[in-house]
């Protein structure tokens, strides 16, 4: 059982994860790989705020998640002034930064070393190592992602958004500041990917750089076309399906030395059979445009 | 001491050259990030070790076999994938995710087969260096300096003056022209991965002189040939071999004063300078601009 | 003076695109510029909306300097455009594509979307209701719900034009509305554009159909290799023998 609510937990991680990614790279179209890097910050600012300074995890997470927003914000300069491939490329390499810098800023980090004892979420002197309560913890932040995202989407703002990934030009011809809307992707979309790694961090209480690799956004990268690009309905199952699946691969009895790497192998089929039979994934309604 | 740097750099630097030339000879001719080159690398280096050390094969037989088997396999991913792309019209994020889809299969498939730990082609004592200005250089890394260069003529040689190489451009530079005066697009871009994909597996094979080879080795070096071709200007060869000295040497100086684990800080840093300030790289190519 | 334009250059690479151009033009007129391929018409538009910045030069819209605004700023001020090879939003609706031309002002800003405020709600209301509007208005009711990329080349000319209408800028920018419609479309579409100049829009249009502009225009300005070769009425325009070598080379006289 509490197996059970251990895959339900990171499935509901997965999901901010995605739909932040999906805000970004499905209604913006901004090709901004390297996601991962947001939620590394997060994790990491409220791991250290709780290790050296006992702040709790409840207001870790605030600062994680804004300073996550601040490495967004920082995003948007090369995103503003790039298109496609070579946006995609700027920000696998600042994903990259980050992570170099979480492996060798010792001092700070402890490196590969991997940062121990990170203390869990407590409500009022309850919850701690109760798995259940996480449970509803996480389930609250992935509500929250989903009304706060429904909302912006569905308004006036998500249609700009949409209209900037079909046409940045028209749209710009059309009186929309395409830069200020790109910015608030940017910002809000880390801040939330920065809300998971906290989560993460504060319910395995244990993490370290490897855990924030390039290999982990692309899977973040998967879950969003899977599901769908500017579907938050694909987003939530895309993440779900991906995270449950491979687990289901563990009672084949394989060992892990065959077990990962068969459920990357599995991973990086999906992504290339999804490419060339159903870009849109399960439930996009949108196909990717050609652009430059 | 500032020469062992300079030599250093060399000795990265052209191996970063050699990704950097096929990846960019590929880039020229399809227009997009063929990620999956690395993998292809690392699969060079794996085919060899099969002969080499599985099956006792004589090396330079194993060289040539492996690099053989690498064209072969490259081109086996343009007709799979890229090429059934290229039908539908897909526009560019399309293969840039499949190819990091075949990149992980074939990546976790040589995991699957060989396991994760370090391999190495290397037998026999570790020879002395040779000693000038005060730096030392061994035989082998004299030997990977002058194959990359001479791989580097050979190729620049073949694109410009035989007739392959004449419709390797053609196609590279107006697709439809090329096509109106009777070049097979198709079995040109396939010649293209043949060539783009021995280079690659003739890197990773002299790279395993060197260090050890695992399955992961394949990322970090494509991403570093990725550098070096947007620094010397992607689709340039005398760019790629000016970006990846480039690169090689700039990382040496780098780390001269600090740990020498920053390397991909610095690699990464130099790639988002260049594609922020000079997306054109070294040689200055014309990168295309969107027409209003 | 609605627009004014004085000593425009631009230039690529080594080629004088819009050379010293300056031209004036009055609120309420319609006015057709002319000229061969490439003698720097779309540049001149790129330049008027802010997709291009000049070299030298000035741009005046109602008396303000206008020419280092950032195009959306631009948009907003009044100037309104079309593009040649036609710009819609393809993968969103046919009433989407339109919706997105209204000014909104606050309503469509990210907060008022966060919260689903009644003034956003409101204002969506009544945007709804004028694109039904003009849909109508322009033929394209029924298609409205269908995806931008899925309409006929003559359909998509006219949902380009409903978008401007639904911004409903002062002046309108117009690079060849007609081009690639069939005859029945292109009164249709002249007929829409003679009903806004009657509105007392202005007009800019970029024509090549010669007939077309003869018959719209009150004034045509004539352009060649980035200058003004020529600018009057019509009449003045077919009498002018520079036009004519602009046009067919210099041989011809």
């Amino acid at each position: 059982m509490e197996y059970i609510v251990h895959i339900l937990i990171l499935s509901g991680i997965y999901m901010i994860l995605t739909l932040s990614l999906n805000l970004m790279i499905g209604y913006t179209g901004l090709t901004a790989l390297g996601h991962i890097a947001f939620a590394a910050i997060g994790a990491y600012t409220s791991s250290l705020l709780a290790i050296n300074f006992g702040i709790s995890p409840w207001i870790g997470l605030l600062a994680g998640a804004i300073l996550a927003s601040f490495l967004g914000l920082l995003v948007s300069y090369p995103a503003l002034r790039q298109k496609g491939d070579y946006l995609a490329l700027t920000t696998v390499g600042l994903g990259i930064i980050v992570y170099s810098v979480l492996k060798n800023w010792v001092a700070l980090t402890r490196g590969p070393m991997g940062l121990n004892g990170i203390p869990p979420f407590t409500f009022f002197g309850y919850g701690g190592s109760n798995v259940f309560g996480y449970l509803v913890l996480v389930l609250f932040f992935v509500l929250l992602t989903l009304i706060v995202l429904r909302n912006i989407t569905h308004s006036p703002f998500g249609r700009i958004l949409k209209g900037i990934r079909e046409d940045e030009i028209a749209a710009s011809a059309m009186g929309k500041n395409v830069n200020k809307h790109k910015l608030i992707v940017l910002v809000a979309g880390a801040f939330f990917a920065g809300v998971a790694g906290c989560l993460y961090a504060h319910y395995i209480t244990f993490i370290d750089p490897s855990s924030f690799t390039m290999m982990e956004s692309i899977t973040v990268l998967l879950m969003v076309v899977f599901g769908g690009m500017a579907s938050l309905r694909g987003s939530i199952i895309g993440a779900a399906v991906l995270v449950i699946f491979p687990e289901m691969l563990r009672f084949l009895g394989m060992p892990t030395s065959v077990a990962a790497p068969l459920r990357q192998m599995i991973y990086g089929l999906l992504l290339v059979v999804l490419m060339l039979w159903r870009p849109q994934g399960l439930m996009g309604k949108f196909m990717f445009k050609k652009t430059l | 001491m500032l020469f062992q740097i300079v030599v250093n750099g060399l000795i990265s630097g052209v191996l970063y050259a050699l990704i950097a030339l096929g990846f960019t000879i590929i880039y020229r001719t399809v227009k997009f990030f063929h990620f999956a080159h690395g993998v292809i690398y690392a699969a060079g280096a794996y085919f060899a070790y099969v002969l080499f050390i599985q099956f006792d094969l004589n090396p330079v037989l194993s060289f040539f076999a492996s690099v053989v088997v690498t064209a072969f396999l490259g081109v086996t991913i343009d007709r799979l994938v890229y090429s059934p792309l290229r039908r539908q019209n897909a526009p560019n994020l399309v293969y840039l995710i499949a190819s990091f889809g075949v990149f992980i299969f074939i990546q976790n498939l040589i995991q699957l087969i060989f396991g994760a730990q370090n391999l190495s082609l290397r037998t026999g004592q570790v020879a002395e260096g040779h000693q000038f200005y005060g730096a030392v250089i061994t035989d082998i890394q004299i030997l990977i300096i002058l194959a990359c260069l001479l791989l580097f003529v050979a190729s620049w040689l073949f694109i410009r003056l035989t007739k392959f190489g004449k419709a390797i451009r053609a196609v590279s530079d107006d697709p439809i022209g090329a096509r109106v005066v009777g070049i097979n697009s198709e079995r040109i871009i396939m010649i293209t991965f043949a060539i783009g994909s021995a280079l690659a597996g003739a890197a990773g094979i002299l790279v395993s002189l060197e260090t050890n080879i695992d399955p992961a080795m394949g990322m970090n070096a494509v991403l570093k040939g990725i550098v070096a071709s947007i620094v010397g200007g992607i689709g340039s060869i005398p760019g790629a071999l000016l970006g990846g000295i480039f690169l090689g040497i700039a990382e040496n100086i780098g780390i001269w004063q600090i740990d020498s684990n920053w390397k991909d800080t610095i690699a990464f840093g130099v790639l988002i300078v260049f594609l922020l300030l000079r997306p054109s790289g070294i040689m200055g190519v014309k990168t295309d601009k969107e027409e209003i | 003076m609605l627009l004014q334009v004085d000593n425009l250059v631009k230039t690529f690479g080594g080629i004088r695109a819009v050379d010293n151009l300056s031209f004036e033009i009055e609120s309420g007129s319609i006015v057709s510029l002319v000229g061969p391929n490439g003698s720097g018409k779309t540049t001149v538009f790129n330049l008027i909306t802010g997709f291009l910045k000049p070299d030298s030069g000035t741009i005046l819209f109602n008396n303000t300097r206008i020419s280092s605004k950032p195009p959306h700023s631009i948009a907003r001020a009044g100037v309104g455009r079309t593009f040649q090879n036609i710009r819609l939003f393809s993968q969103l609706s046919v009433l989407d594509n339109i919706m997105l031309a209204f000014k909104y002002g606050t309503g469509e800003n990210f907060f008022n979307g966060l919260f689903q405020t009644r003034n956003m709600k409101a204002k969506e209301g009544k945007s709804r209701k004028r694109a039904e509007e003009l849909l109508h208005l322009i033929g394209l009711s029924e298609k409205m719900d269908v995806l931008a990329e899925t309409l006929s080349h003559g359909n998509k000319k006219l949902l380009e034009l409903a978008r401007i209408l639904a911004l409903d800028p002062e002046i309108f920018l117009l690079d060849e509305p007609l081009s690639g419609l069939f005859p029945e479309k292109r009164v249709q579409m002249l007929n829409h554009l003679k009903e806004l100049n009657r509105n007392g829009k202005t007009i800019i249009l970029i024509e090549h159909d010669i007939n077309v502009v003869m018959s719209i225009a009150k004034r045509i300005i004539v352009l060649g290799s980035g200058t003004k070769i020529a600018c009057g009425s019509p009449e003045e325009i077919k009498a002018n023998k520079n036009v004519l070598s602009a046009y067919l080379g210099k041989a011809i006289l």
